[in-house]
C-alpha cells in the first residue's frame, strides 16, 4: 500500500506542518532588530529618540524602496545589480528636466518612472527574450546607466535648483512619520500584497523554485519574470525621487553601492539568493536591520567619523553571515534528512 | 572459485521519503557477466550510483577485493577500477572526444604537458577495441547518443576498468554496433574483469549474463545462473505478480473522435509525419524505444515544442498550437515525464500545485482565493485519495505515487479534454502504480482522451485501447489491443537494421 | 579554425578599431603615450587572466577591484616601511590569495552563489581599506618608481611580465590537464564529478588562483606612480569582467580562451582613447563598457539561435 512507502518516522505530521509554517526567520530576524536598538540606546547618544528614529526611516527609504524592488526579483531567482546605477541615471535624468528643462517636479516625476520601467524593461528583454544570464546582463547595465548618468552630467554637474515646495517634501512629516516614510510605507503593503496574495506573487515563487516546472503548468515564464524586473527598474525610479527631494542634488553617483546594500537586506530577510522563498516582511525588516546598524554606529562615540565604513563593512559581513548560516542550516537539514 | 571482486550485502538507500534501496545483497566475480534485471523504478540505477561512490549508502556493507570500504567517492571508485557506461553518457559537450578520453584517464597532476600525439593514438586505440569507429578529434556535443556510449565504453576499456557497469548498453545502439559490444565483453571476461549488466531486453540477458540478479522495489529478490531459469520466471519474479491482474478490465466505450493528429512534424524535435487519432474515452498507448520520439510527440502536442507542419483537430476543431498556454485553453493536459523537474514544484505546497494551470480560471481577478483553493485541493485530495495532512503539504514531502497523483490532480482540474500521461507509474511502487491505472480507466470512462506512453510494454499493453508504436521520430504501426503483444510492439519498434532480432 | 571564430572576430574589431585611428588620428601612435597606455593595462591583463579561468569554469569574482586596492596598499605601505621589493610583493600576493581563499571557501564549502558572496567581499574590502586609510595615499620612497629601471624600460618589463603570464597560462589551459578540468568543471560540474574530478576543490582553487593575480598585479602595479592610490582598484573588476566577456568566454562555463580575453582586454582599452581622439566626450567611458558587454552578450544569443535553428 502506498502508505507503507513513506517511513513513519518522516511523514510529514499536522504539527510538523504548523512548525514550518511559522515565520521563525522573520522572529529571530525581529529579535536581532530589537538587540540592535537595545545595544545602540544603551551605547550611542540619543538614539531612541522619536526625532532620530523618524530621521533613520527618513534615510532609508531608498533602501527601504530598492529592496523592495530587489525581492520579486530574487524571488524568480534572479538578481538586478543595475538598481543603483538606475538611482543614480534617475536622479541626473529627473535634476535635467527640472533644474534644465523647467519642467515640474510632478511632470518629471512622471516621465522618471516610465523611463525607470523601461530600463527595466531593457533587463527583461535582454533576460527574457534572449535568455541571457540575469547577473551579466544587470552587471553590463550596472555599467551602461551609471555610465549615461555620468555623460549626462559630464561627470561633475550636479542638478540642485527645485521648486522649495519639493524639498520640503523630502524633509517634512506628515503625521507621526516623515513624508518619505509614508511611501515607504505604502510601497511595502503593496509588494506584500503583489508578493504573498496575487497569481503574480504565486508564478514568481514558483518560477524561483523551478523554472521549467513553473513552465509545463502553462505560467508565462518570460512574461511574469519581465513584470519583476519592470517593476524594479520604475520602484528604483521612484526612489531616486525620493533621494532627490531628501538630498536636494541630481547627480550621477547617487545610489553607488545601494544595489548590495539592497541584496542583503533581501537575504538577511530570509529570502532564498536561489529563488523561490522569501517574504516582504522579512525584507523590511532586512532594510530595518541594515538602517539602524548605520545610524547606530553613528551615534556611537567611539565609532564618530568612521562610522560609514563601519556600516558598509558590517554590512557585506552581515551578507556573508547571513548566507553562510542558511547554507550550514541546509547543509546540517540535509545530513539529517539523509541519516533519517 | 575467485574471490569476488565487488560484494555488497544489505545495501538501503533512501532519498527523502522515497526508499530507493531496501536491502540489495549482490557478488560479482571476476571474469563473469551479472545482469540487474527489474522493472522501471526498481532501484537499479540508484544500486549502480552507490557502487560508482555517487550515492552513499544508508546502511549496509560494500566490500572491494574483499575489503570494506566506508565512505565511497566518485574518485575512489574509479581508482578502484570501477567504470559506469551510464544510459545517459556523461560526456563534455565543449571538449573533444580524445580530451574526453584524457580526462578520464590521465592523473590529476595540474600541470603536466599533454603529449597530443599520444593522447591521440590512445584515443584511435581504445575507440577501435571498443568497436567505434569515431574521429576522437570532434566534440563530443556533436556525437550521437549512441557514439557518445562508446565513448564512454571506451573510457572504460582505457581506465582499465576491473567493474565494469553497463546501465541499458543496447537500449540506443543498432544491431552492428551491439554486436561489437558482446564482443568487447567477451574480451573484458577474458582479462578477467567482472560486468554489471542492465538491461530491459531479457534475451539479451540470457545471450550475455551468466549471472542475473532479480530486483523488485529496491530489494534483491533472488540470484541465480542464467542456465537455471528462463524468461517467463525471469519475468515472474521481476513483477512478483501476474502481470494481468493489475490492470482493470477494459471497458472501451469509445465515442466520437476527440483528436486527430494528421502528418504532425517538427524539425527541432526530430518527428515526421505524424498520424493518429483518439477517441472520447480511449486510451491510446504510444511505445518505443528510448530517443523514439515519444515525448517529443507529447510536447510538441502540448505546445512546448510547436509543430512546423500538420494538423490538429480537438473535438471537430481545427487547432493551433503554438504554446503551452494555448494548448491548456484547448483542452489538454501533460503529464510529464520528469516528475521531480517538471510534473510537480515541489517545494510548493499541494494545492498551489493543483491550482497552477489554473490561475486564470479560478483566480480572475489575478488575487489568490485560499478558501477556493484549499476546497479545490482537498477534493481531487480525496478523490485520487493523496496521502497527506493538508492541501497546505509541501509536494516534496510525499512518496513517488502520491506526488504523480497531485501532479495529475492539476490536469484534472483543468477539465482536460485529451490526457497525455508520460510515464505515470514511473518511480511509483506497485500500490500506487495500480491505483494509477484505475484512475486511468475512470477518467477514459468520463470521456476524456488518454494518450498513454510508457516504456513498460506490460504497462501499454494493459492498459491501452490502442497502441502506436514509434520508431525514430514517425508512428511506426498502430495495433488494436486485441492484435498486440510484446513480441509484435518490439519488433515494431526496433530500428529497421535491428528488427531480426528475436 | 570554427573553435577559434570568437577570437578571430574580436581581433577583427580591434584591428578595425585600430586602422580607423591610423587613418583619423595618427597621434594615436605616438610611441610615448603609447607606451604609457599599453603598461597602464598590464595588471589589468593580469586579472583578466584569472577571471577568464573563474568564468569558464563558471564562476565570477566581483571582489578582484577591492582585492587589488587593499592589496596595492599592502605592497605600498611595506615598501614605504623599507621592506625589500621580494618581502613587499610576496605579502601583497600572499593577502590577495588569502582573499581568495575566502571567496573560494564560502563558494565552493558552501555552495553559495559566487556572484553574491563576492559581492559582499567586495564592499568588505573596499570599506575595511577606507576605514584604515582614510583616503591617504601612500607615498613610496625614491627610486621604487619602475623599480629604478627608468621609465622606459620599466614599462617594458611590466608588459613583458604581463604578457608572459597569460602567455603561460594561455598555454596551461590548452595543453596541461589541469586546464582542461577547468573546462570539464564550467562545462558540466556534475559529468566532472561522475569523471572523478572533483569541482569543488578546483573552484576553491580557482579563487585563491584569482586572489594570487589580483595581488601580483597590484604589487606589480605600484611602481607606477610615485604613490599608492587606494582607490587604484575601484571599478577594475568590471573592466576584467567586462573584457573576459567581450574576448568570447561564454558566461555559461566551459567556453572560451585566455587568449580571447586578452584580447577583449585590448579592444576595451583601445575604445576609450579611440573615443577621446575620435572627439568623443570621456564622460562616455563607462557608458560605451556597459554598451560593449551588452552587445557581446546579445552577438552571442543570436549566434547560439541561428546555430540552433539550423
Amino acid at each position: 500500500m502506498p502508505a507503507d512507502s513513506m517511513p513513519a518516522e518522516i511523514r510529514p505530521t499536522k504539527a510538523a506542518a504548523r512548525a514550518a509554517a511559522m515565520p521563525w526567520h522573520e522572529l529571530v530576524l525581529l529579535a536581532f532588530v530589537a538587540a540592535e536598538l537595545l545595544f545602540f540606546d544603551v551605547t550611542g547618544r540619543r538614539f531612541l529618540t522619536g526625532d532620530n528614529l523618524a530621521n533613520i526611516l527618513r534615510h532609508s527609504t531608498e533602501l527601504g524602496l530598492l529592496a523592495l524592488a530587489m525581492m520579486p526579483v530574487i524571488l524568480t531567482g534572479g538578481i538586478d545589480l543595475s538598481i543603483g546605477s538606475l538611482l543614480g541615471l534617475s536622479t541626473v535624468l529627473f535634476g535635467k528636466m527640472v533644474d534644465e528643462g523647467g519642467l515640474s517636479p510632478l511632470c518629471a516625476g512622471v516621465i522618471t518612472f516610465l523611463a525607470g520601467a523601461a530600463a527595466g524593461g531593457l533587463n527583461a528583454l535582454l533576460i527574457g527574450a534572449l535568455r541571457l544570464p540575469p547577473l551579466i546582463v544587470t552587471l553590463g547595465t550596472y555599467s551602461l546607466f551609471r555610465g549615461l548618468a555620468e555623460a549626462l552630467t559630464k561627470g561633475t554637474e550636479i542638478y540642485s535648483r527645485f521648486p522649495p515646495y519639493f524639498l520640503a517634501f523630502g524633509n517634512s512629516r506628515i503625521g507621526p512619520l516623515p513624508a518619505q516614510g509614508w511611501i515607504l510605507a505604502a510601497a511595502a503593503i503593496l509588494f506584500w500584497i503583489l508578493v504573498h496574495k496575487t497569481v503574480l506573487g504565486r508564478c514568481w515563487r514558483a518560477i524561483g523554485y523551478s523554472p521549467e516546472g513553473a513552465a509545463h503548468a502553462g505560467i508565462a515564464v518570460k512574461t511574469r519574470v519581465a513584470t519583476a524586473y519592470i517593476i524594479a527598474g520604475a520602484v528604483s525610479a521612484l526612489a531616486a525621487i525620493v533621494y532627490t527631494a531628501r538630498v536636494a542634488q541630481g547627480r550621477a553617483d547617487a545610489g553607488a553601492g545601494y544595489e548590495l546594500a539592497a541584496i542583503t537586506a533581501v537575504v538577511l530577510g530570509g529570502s532564498s539568493i536561489f529563488g523561490g522563498s522569501g517574504s516582504v516582511p522579512g525584507t523590511v525588516l532586512g532594510v530595518a536591520a541594515i538602517a539602524l546598524l548605520s545610524n547606530g554606529l553613528g551615534r556611537i562615540p567611539a565609532a564618530m567619523g568612521v562610522s560609514r565604513e563601519l556600516a558598509g563593512m558590517m554590512t557585506g559581513a552581515l551578507l556573508l553571515a547571513a548566507l553562510s548560516a542558511s547554507a550550514l542550516a541546509r547543509m546540517a537539514s540535509e545530513r539529517r534528512a539523509r541519516r533519517t | 572459485m575467485a574471490a569476488p571482486l565487488l560484494q555488497l550485502d544489505h545495501i538501503a538507500k533512501s532519498f527523502g521519503a522515497v526508499r530507493a534501496l531496501r536491502g540489495v545483497t549482490f557478488d560479482l566475480l571476476p571474469g563473469e557477466v551479472h545482469a540487474l534485471a527489474g522493472e522501471n523504478g526498481a532501484g537499479k540505477s540508484t544500486l549502480i550510483n552507490v557502487i560508482a561512490g555517487v550515492h552513499r549508502p544508508d546502511s549496509g556493507s560494500l566490500l572491494i577485493d574483499g575489503r570494506p570500504i566506508d565512505r565511497l567517492t566518485p574518485a575512489q571508485a574509479r581508482e578502484m577500477g570501477i567504470a559506469t557506461v551510464h544510459q545517459q553518457p556523461a560526456l563534455f559537450p565543449d571538449l573533444t572526444v580524445s580530451e574526453n578520453i584524457a580526462l578520464a584517464l590521465e592523473p590529476p597532476d595540474g600541470l603536466r604537458r599533454i603529449d597530443w600525439k599520444e593522447r591521440h593514438e590512445r584515443a584511435v586505440q581504445l575507440l577501435h577495441r571498443a568497436g567505434a569507429a569515431i574521429d576522437p578529434r570532434r566534440g563530443a556535443g556533436e556525437l550521437s547518443m549512441p557514439e557518445q556510449q562508446l565513448v564512454e565504453i571506451a573510457k572504460a576499456l582505457g581506465a582499465g576498468a576491473r567493474i565494469l557497469i553497463l546501465d541499458e548498453p543496447t537500449a540506443s545502439l543498432t544491431r552492428k554496433e551491439t554486436e561489437l559490444l558482446h564482443g568487447v565483453l567477451t574480451d573484458l571476461k577474458a582479462r578477467g574483469a567482472g560486468i554489471i549488466y542492465i538491461s530491459h531486453r531479457l534475451h539479451e540477458i540470457f545471450a550475455m549474463a551468466d549471472r542475473v540478479t532479480v530486483l523488485r522495489d529496491g530489494e534483491s529478490i533472488a540470484s541465480f545462473p542464467t542456465a537455471e531459469t528462463d524468461e517467463a520466471s525471469l519475468v515472474r519474479l521481476m513483477v512478483g505478480r501476474e502481470t494481468a491482474s493489475s490492470y482493470p478490465a477494459l471497458a472501451c466505450t469509445a465515442g466520437g473522435k476527440m483528436l486527430s493528429v494528421t502528418n504532425l512534424t517538427c524539425d527541432r524535435s526530430r518527428i515526421r509525419n505524424i498520424s493518429f487519432d483518439v477517441s472520447r474515452g480511449e486510451v491510446f498507448g504510444i511505445a518505443g524505444l528510448i530517443g523514439a520520439g515519444r515525448t517529443e510527440l507529447a510536447r510538441t502536442l502540448f505546445g512546448i515544442t510547436p509543430a512546423d507542419r500538420g494538423e490538429i483537430v480537438i473535438d471537430g476543431k481545427l487547432a493551433r498550437i503554438r504554446s503551452l498556454r494555448e494548448a491548456i485553453d484547448l483542452g489538454i493536459g501533460y503529464l510529464p515525464e520528469d516528475r521531480r523537474r517538471h510534473g510537480i514544484v515541489q517545494k510548493m505546497s499541494i494545492a498551489a500545485n493543483i491550482t497552477m494551470a489554473l490561475h486564470p480560471r479560478i483566480f480572475p481577478f489575478g488575487f489568490i482565493q485560499p478558501r477556493r483553493e484549499r476546497a479545490l485541493a482537498e477534493s481531487y485530495m480525496r478523490q485520487l485519495a493523496i496521502k497527506a495532512p493538508s492541501p497546505e503539504t509541501l509536494c516534496g514531502a510525499l512518496s513517488g505515487g502520491n506526488q504523480q497523483k497531485a501532479a495529475l490532480s492539476r490536469w484534472l482540474a483543468t477539465d482536460p479534454k485529451v490526457l497525455i500521461l508520460d510515464e505515470p507509474s514511473q518511480g511509483v511502487d506497485v500500490g500506487a502504480k495500480a491505483e494509477m491505472h484505475n484512475i486511468i480507466r475512470e477518467l477514459a470512462a468520463k470521456g476524456v482522451a488518454i494518450i498513454l506512453i510508457s516504456s513498460d510494454l506490460s504497462e501499454v499493453l494493459g492498459a491501452s485501447d490502442r497502441i502506436g508504436v514509434m520508431r525514430s521520430g514517425e508512428m511506426a504501426q498502430i495495433f488494436e489491443r486485441k492484435d498486440a503483444d510484446a513480441d509484435s510492439l518490439m519488433r515494431a519498434a526496433l530500428p529497421a537494421r535491428g528488427r531480426t532480432v528475436s | 579554425m570554427n573553435q577559434w571564430s570568437r577570437e578571430i572576430w574580436v581581433a577583427s574589431v580591434l584591428a578595425a578599431l585600430l586602422a580607423l585611428l591610423a587613418v583619423f588620428a595618427p597621434a594615436f601612435y605616438a610611441p610615448m603615450p603609447l607606451l604609457s597606455r599599453c603598461s597602464e593595462q598590464a595588471p589589468a591583463l593580469i586579472m583578466t587572466v584569472g577571471m577568464a579561468l573563474l568564468i569558464i569554469a563558471r564562476q565570477i569574482d566581483v571582489s578582484v577591484g577591492s582585492q587589488f586596492a587593499v592589496c596595492a596598499v599592502i605592497a605600498g605601505t611595506l615598501t614605504a616601511a623599507k621592506a625589500p621589493l621580494v618581502i613587499a610583493v610576496a605579502t601583497a600576493i600572499a593577502a590577495g590569495g588569502a582573499m581568495g581563499a575566502l571567496n573560494g571557501l564560502l563558494v565552493a564549502g558552501l555552495g553559495l552563489p559566487s556572484i553574491v558572496v563576492t559581492l559582499a567581499t567586495m564592499a568588505t574590502w573596499e570599506q575595511a581599506l577606507r576605514l584604515f586609510q582614510q583616503g591617504r595615499f601612500v607615498a613610496l620612497p625614491e627610486g621604487t618608481q619602475w623599480w629604478g629601471l627608468g621609465q622606459t624600460m620599466g614599462q617594458w618589463t611590466l608588459i613583458a611580465a604581463a604578457c608572459l603570464i597569460t602567455a603561460a597560462f594561455a598555454v596551461a589551459m590548452k595543453h596541461t590537464s589541469g586546464g582542461r578540468r577547468v573546462y570539464a568543471v564550467g562545462s558540466d560540474a556534475e559529468s566532472a564529478l561522475l569523471a572523478g574530478i572533483d569541482p569543488r576543490k578546483t573552484v576553491f582553487r580557482l579563487f585563491i588562483l584569482m586572489g594570487l593575480l589580483a595581488g601580483l598585479a597590484a604589487a606589480l602595479n605600484i611602481v607606477r606612480s610615485p604613490q599608492v592610490d587606494p582607490k587604484a582598484g575601484l571599478g577594475l573588476e568590471l573592466k576584467v569582467i567586462a573584457a573576459v566577456v567581450v574576448g568570447g568566454v561564454a558566461v555559461s562555463g566551459g567556453r572560451g580562451s585566455v587568449w580571447g580575453a586578452s584580447v577583449g582586454l585590448l579592444l576595451l582599452a583601445t575604445i576609450n582613447p579611440a573615443l577621446t581622439y575620435l572627439h568623443v566626450d570621456a564622460y562616455w567611458e563607462k557608458a560605451t563598457q556597459g554598451v560593449v558587454i551588452l552587445a557581446a552578450l546579445i552577438a552571442d544569443s543570436l549566434k547560439r539561435r541561428t546555430h540552433a535553428g539550423r
